[in-house]
């Protein structure tokens, strides 16, 4: 019976799982950028940038997420009128981009500071050194650390549901209140779909590693 | 780079003129949280709202001319959403009490209800020993039941209870079959939904409470709501509308006077009931 109803309201689930990776997408998206930002002035900006961006890494790191949800769909709203999925984009986007920025730092920091003298040298800026030296070589390696990210906030979309965003857990939610029961089986279904999520972004990113790696460059297992 | 700007302008203006559009549409949509996983109240089902307060928010609507839409959100966060202003009206089986009555302007009853002490179906426990002498009782945390539980029984030592609070019943009712509880409490509605779809639960005893429901609006009712949806509430119950729907999804319930008790600590009960005469 709760087979049968489960297979009827799968749509509202895929539905429900669009949803999440809706939000991951935006929010890892947001994280990425601004994280790459923070990373670069923290490692090379005037020392004012590097402290405003130290703080901000540390508030966003030092909150829980759905403390940050609930902060933000209530308190910032009073300023900034949105929704309940630009809130949630917001609030986690934030946090993955203090995250982020400490995968990009301990990259960038890896490359040698010779690179940078010698680009220097050459007669690029610091700029022009940053983006056709460090850059290239500090992404390959942030990658494998970068897929535990996409693991950890794909799972952090779950909390989105207590500021109104009806996503996967939501939807399961729905069906368990609908049959007054089921839960084992509901969220048992609900895992499989998060992990083969996480499962197939884990592949696609592993892969994306392994092709753009460089012979001779490469940092995994090398003695 | 001036060509590119002369091509982007019509499209920037198309786009103000959208975000304008959008934002007077919302100032005359009126928001409605709903706790979408409170069976028969609010639920959804095949992607749609269904149960008695959204069915009847939306006959209210049609009645008062008024566009709805609704947004579900968890329990625990519906009033401080209200009160933030984060939705326009409350529409659940919301119980009237004097703590929310400081935070919310409500509506004209239209319900009441009693509590159950519901234990599982092969319990050999009674409606005393099911909350006494060393029982686990479990209710929604920030439910009237939870709050009459604690203030009655589990603040009282003699009589030896201990309390725990879930975010909805559907967990409490799990935890119950589990072992970890002697006895969950809920109101009346939500006992009969869980055994008519066949939860291994029954009734060991009620508490008449004789608790009045209604709908809720901001504090000081800033968007002059209440006359309306009182009007469209006694408009509903009069024409009949109201107990198609309640039997759309209670067959068994009976169907009270409306407006059923209104306590005397509730401010917008006295005077003139703004959309309601005697």
């Amino acid at each position: 019976m709760i087979f049968e109803t489960l297979l009827s309201q799968m749509p509202y689930l895929a539905h429900g799982l669009a949803i999440a990776i809706g939000l991951l997408v935006c929010l890892l998206s947001l994280g990425l950028v601004l994280g790459l930002v923070l990373a670069i002035l923290e490692v090379y900006g005037h020392w004012t940038l590097r402290l405003v961006c130290v703080l901000f890494e540390r508030v966003f790191r030092g909150i829980p997420a759905i403390v940050l949800l609930l902060l933000f769909y209530y308190g910032v709203t009073d300023y900034i009128e949105m929704g309940s999925f630009t809130a949630a984009v917001l609030a986690l986007g934030l946090r993955s981009a203090a995250y982020q920025s400490q995968i990009f730092r301990g990259a960038f920091l890896s490359v040698p500071t010779g690179q940078m003298m010698a680009a220097r040298a050459m007669g690029m800026n610091k700029l022009q050194a940053i983006r056709e030296i460090i850059m290239p070589q500090a992404l390959r390696m942030s990658i494998g650390p970068w897929t535990n990210e996409f693991s950890s906030e794909l799972k952090a979309t779950s909390l989105a549901y207590v500021i109104g965003v009806v996503e996967l857990t939501r939807q399961a939610k729905y069906i368990i209140s609908n049959t007054q029961g089921n839960i084992l089986i509901v969220f048992g279904v609900v895992a499989l779909m998060y992990f083969v999520v996480n499962r197939a972004g884990n592949w696609a990113l592993y892969r994306l590693e392994n092709r753009l790696a460089l012979p001779g460059f490469e940092h995994r297992g090398d003695a | 780079m001036k060509s590119i700007f002369r091509k982007l302008a019509p499209a920037a203006a198309m786009l103000a003129m959208a975000t304008m559009a959008s934002t007077h549409a919302q100032a005359e949509t009126l928001t409605a949280g709903v706790e979408a996983a409170f069976p028969p109240w609010a639920y959804v089902e095949d992607g749609k709202y269904k149960g008695i307060a959204i069915d009847a928010m939306r006959a209210i609507a049609k009645d008062q001319g008024l566009d709805v839409e609704f947004k579900d959100l968890p329990w625990p966060s519906l009033i401080p959403a209200l009160v933030k202003g984060r939705i326009d009206l409350l529409v659940t089986g919301l119980n009237v009490t004097p703590e929310r009555a400081k935070a919310l302007d409500f509506t004209i009853p239209w319900w009441e209800n009693d509590d159950e002490i519901l234990v599982p179906k092969d319990s050999d426990k009674n409606l005393i020993t099911a909350m006494c002498c060393g029982a686990t009782v479990g209710a929604q945390g920030g439910a009237t039941q939870y709050k009459w539980l604690e203030d009655n029984l589990a603040s009282n030592d003699k009589v030896d209870m201990t309390l725990r609070g879930y975010e909805d019943y559907v967990t409490a009712i799990a935890d119950m079959l589990a072992g970890r509880l002697d006895a969950v409490v809920t109101s009346t509605d939500t006992a009969e939904d869980f055994i008519a779809k066949g939860r291994p639960i029954k009734i060991a005893g009620t508490i008449q409470q004789n608790q009045p429901q209604a709908l809720a609006v901001q504090k000081g009712d800033p968007k002059k709501l209440l006359g309306k949806i009182n009007a469209g509430i006694m408009n509903i119950y009069k024409s009949g509308q109201w107990a198609e729907i309640v039997h759309r999804y209670a067959p068994q319930s009976t169907i009270r006077d409306i407006p059923t008790t209104m306590p005397s600590y509730v401010d917008t009960y006295q005077g003139d009931i703004p959309g309601y005469t005697k």
